[in-house]
């Protein structure tokens, strides 16, 4: 009796673009497809298929981010342009994810500062990047547009839609043709109907990436765990509405209380197998992008990622 | 093929003699069917029987048992692929690694750490499951002298003893071979001498072979030399092939498309060249045994973390009884503080209420396990829920202010709290960890 892995499954996860080379009208080096999945994650027939993409997250204003990764990073994380340099070069992350979070200070309104930081991200490195707007939904509008108009022809993904506000985010990726993280507290039925309201409004399947909502482990971890599972299976059964490649970031990794806690002596490598742990898991559940802060745990999962898409000898049961 | 109930009745000695367990032999009937007993409970059943019950009627996956005392484990016993069809039962036995090679000093540290560490989470004890001994130098009497190490610091873990040299374990079985020990490993060379030793101790067996083909092969050779309790190595050199084979063993094994693939799966984390992410990926892909070097500090915490998270039961959030609880010895003036049954938040405001050593009451309320945010978000904590829970377990008898801090995430409900109460309300912080700076500046005054 032949025994190879069948589950049935006839559907594939759509593909999404980020980032735009020369000749396709961007000024990036290169550019991914992500998705196309046809079956369990790793486990595809055919060697080319991708593996997981590694964005680091960076940030434009450092009081709202965890120490942790700024320690490690020192001085440069004073200048966006070095970060992402260093994100790109140093670090070797695939994705640069920029946080606009200049735009959380209280009656923050210079959005002119904006489009200049993300100028410099992108001159700074030749990385596909992502891009996380603001929070509120007073200024949601033109941040948006500010960034879309700066990075046109980039292919950004753009961050992070929600149930409550998308409506901004998706003019700007429909008026620049740039895609979109859409994002559900981790519930495959509300991921599903905000894939629904995104594409009543104009966004093609082709330019929404699923954020299912990553709790961090220890804090949540499983049900996000088994949010991907589901919304992969999903998809590969037929439901075209959640077939979309996904996105992973535990923001909260570095600041829950085992990380935070941790000896002096210990705190980056603690921070960092945190980090590994969920991101290799959410990997091994479906997520085609996977996001880190602390630089060191991206040539950890890069080494994994590797080793998983070896295919196992095709064996066969009598 | 699972067969009906009435078949399998139609299979059984018919004497309801009650020895199985089951008050007749059609309700013993009725569970095999289930999958929910073991057929060897009745001692009764006729050869035949045996041999046609055998694989369809046991649980899919052979629930198999490592090592003696208060620290054995038990594996196996899965019935999904995903742990949203129900949950996952049984959390892989994570094993730390020694090899005979080593000096006594280094055996018998890895051994006592093993045996003392703990790391608590969610009111928790969390710790890795045993020791595994190789035998890295070939030789017999090394090894044996490496196990009696381990023996000597009566740490009781469960022992996993890992030898080419079927001559090795028997040296080696001489010092523990009470303590089920698990054999590692049996290969188509010397499975009959490995089977032997099994049973003479009677203790599980690991099998190693490449492909589940060869793994299927070998389970029939064993159990007909009357070993049950195995585990399968299917022997992977990387990590896809470990992703691969184990997920075909655990999809083959609970459709009982291939029923000799039922037991559990062995993964030794060293042998990838990349342990930390073999551990990771055993914990979430089906590995029940996982041998791996001790870890480093981030991995300890992160791998026992992870195996607690995915063996949770989806359907049930690990809960509190919902009650009234003290930190230190309140007095009839201590605050009284109002959270959910979330053991999560519930041990992570308790952590913080005690280092902050202001003796105080803890109201903890019944939000179905759900965390104070999602609560609130799925209405799931309303005033009413904090008036009755103040009226039930009697707060009014405990303190004789009228105040109730109540948690920053709450706040949308603060009036409404008051109102159905007619307690005064203090919105306390978001973040549990200000909780010190909050009673120290707002209650003392
Ligand atoms: C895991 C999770 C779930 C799990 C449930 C886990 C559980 N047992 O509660 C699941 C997947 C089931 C879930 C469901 C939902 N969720 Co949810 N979920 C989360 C997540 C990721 C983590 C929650 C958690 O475990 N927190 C950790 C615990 C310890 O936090 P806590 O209880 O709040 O306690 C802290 C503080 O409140 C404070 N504290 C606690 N008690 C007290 C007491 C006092 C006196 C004081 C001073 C302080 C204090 O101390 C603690 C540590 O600081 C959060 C995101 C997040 N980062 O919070 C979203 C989140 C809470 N969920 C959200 C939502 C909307 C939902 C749903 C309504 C959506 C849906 N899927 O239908 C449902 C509702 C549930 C239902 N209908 O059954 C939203 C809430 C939005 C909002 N701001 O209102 C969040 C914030 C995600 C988001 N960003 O959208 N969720
Ligand atoms: S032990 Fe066997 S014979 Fe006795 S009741 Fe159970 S099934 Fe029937």
């Amino acid at each position: 009796m032949a025994c190879e892995l069948n589950f049935g499954w006839t559907a594939t996860i759509g593909e999404v673009v980020i980032g735009a080379t020369k000749a396709d009208g961007g000024t990036r080096r290169l550019s991914y497809r992500i998705g196309g999945g046809t079956t369990l994650p790793f486990m595809e027939d055919q060697a080319g298929s991708p593996s997981p993409l590694i964005a680091l997250e960076i940030c434009d204003y450092l009081p709202f981010w965890s120490p942790i990764a700024k320690n490690y990073c020192g001085d440069m994380t004073n200048s966006v342009s070095e970060w992402a340099k260093a994100a790109d070069g140093t670090y070797g992350a695939d994705l640069i994810r920029l946080y606009l979070t200049s735009t959380r200070q209280r009656n923050f309104s210079d959005i002119a500062s904006l489009g200049k930081v993300v100028e410099d991200v992108l001159l700074a490195s030749s990385l596909p990047l992502i891009i996380e707007g603001s929070n509120e939904p007073k200024i949601d509008s033109e941040v948006f547009q500010k960034c879309g108009e700066v990075a046109q022809g980039e292919r950004l993904l753009l961050g992070t839609a929600e149930a409550g506000k998308y409506r901004s985010i998706a003019a700007a990726a429909l008026a620049y043709n740039h895609s979109i993280i859409a994002q559900s507290p981790i519930d495959i039925n509300l991921a599903k109907q905000l894939n629904i309201l995104l594409k009543e409004i104009g966004v093609q399947r082709d330019h929404i990436v699923i954020d299912p909502y990553t709790g961090a482990l220890g804090y949540g971890f499983e049900y996000s765990y088994s949010a991907m599972e589901r919304i992969r299976f999903s998809a590969l059964k037929g439901d075209s509405d959640l077939a979309m490649p996904m996105i992973c970031s535990a923001p909260d990794s570095l600041t829950i209380k085992e990380v935070r806690e941790a000896e002096p002596a210990v705190q980056d490598e603690m921070a960092i197998q945190w980090e590994f742990y969920t991101c290799l898991a959410a990997a091994a559940a479906g997520a085609e992008i996977v996001c880190v802060r602390h630089p060191g745990t991206i040539p950890l999962l890069r080494k994994a990622f590797a080793d998983m898409k070896k295919p196992g000898a095709a064996a066969e049961v009598r | 093929m699972a067969l009906k109930a009435l078949d399998i009745y139609k299979l059984l000695p018919k004497k309801n003699c009650k020895e199985c367990g089951d008050p007749t032999c059609l309700t013993f009937a009725m569970k095999l069917a289930g999958g929910k007993a073991d057929i060897e409970l009745c001692p009764y059943l006729s050869d035949e029987a045996k041999s046609v019950l055998g694989a369809s009627t046991r649980p899919p996956i052979r629930l198999v048992r490592v090592g003696m005392g208060e620290r054995f484990f038990k594996v196996g016993e899965e019935t999904v692929l995903y742990r949203h069809e129900k949950t996952f039962y049984h959390p892989p036995g994570i094993v730390f690694r020694v090899s005979d090679t080593q000096t006594p000093a280094e055996i018998a540290a890895v051994t006592r750490r093993v045996r003392d560490e703990t790391f608590t989470r969610v009111g928790a004890d969390l710790r890795f499951s045993g020791i595994a001994i190789e035998n890295t130098s070939g030789s017999a009497e090394t090894f044996a002298k490496a196990v009696a190490t381990v023996e000597a610091e009566q740490a009781h873990l469960p022992p996993v003893l890992i030898a080419k040299d079927p001559a090795a374990h028997a040296a080696a079985l001489v010092h523990c071979g009470s303590y089920r020990p698990l054999l590692h490993a049996a290969t188509g060379e010397n499975y009959k001498v490995m089977c032997a030793l099994a049973k003479k101790y009677g203790c599980p067996l690991v099998i190693r072979a490449a492909t589940p083909d060869g793994l299927a092969r070998m389970v029939k050779d064993c159990t007909a030399e009357g070993v049950q309790d195995l585990v399968l190595d299917p022997a992977p050199e990387n990590l896809g092939t470990f992703l691969t084979r184990s997920t075909q063993i655990r999809q083959l094994a609970i459709t009982r498309l291939v029923p000799e693939l039922g037991y559990p799966v062995y993964l030794d984390a060293t042998a990838t060249g990349q342990q930390d992410a073999a551990v990771a990926l055993g914990i979430v892909k089906y590995a029940s045994v996982i041998v791996t070097d001790p870890l480093s500090p981030g991995a300890t915490k992160a791998s026992l973390t992870l195996r607690q998270n995915i063996y949770t039961d989806p359907q049930k959030p690990i809960q509190m009884n919902p009650g009234l609880y003290r930190v230190g010895t309140p007095d009839k003036d201590a605050p009284v503080l109002m959270t959910v049954n979330f053991s999560l938040t519930f041990f992570t405001l308790q952590g913080y209420l005690e280092s902050t050593r202001v003796p105080c009451f803890m109201l903890i309320v019944d939000t179905e396990g759900l965390s104070v945010l999602t609560a609130v978000a799925a209405g799931k904590l309303s005033e009413m829920l904090v008036r009755d829970s103040i009226k039930k377990f009697g707060v009014e008898n405990e303190v004789t202010h009228r105040k109730l801090i109540i948690p920053g995430y709450a706040s949308p409900l603060s009036g409404r709290i008051e109102d159905a109460t007619g307690w005064k309300v203090l919105v306390g912080p978001r973040d549990a960890a200000e909780i010190g700076e909050f009673l120290h500046e707002e209650w003392k005054k």
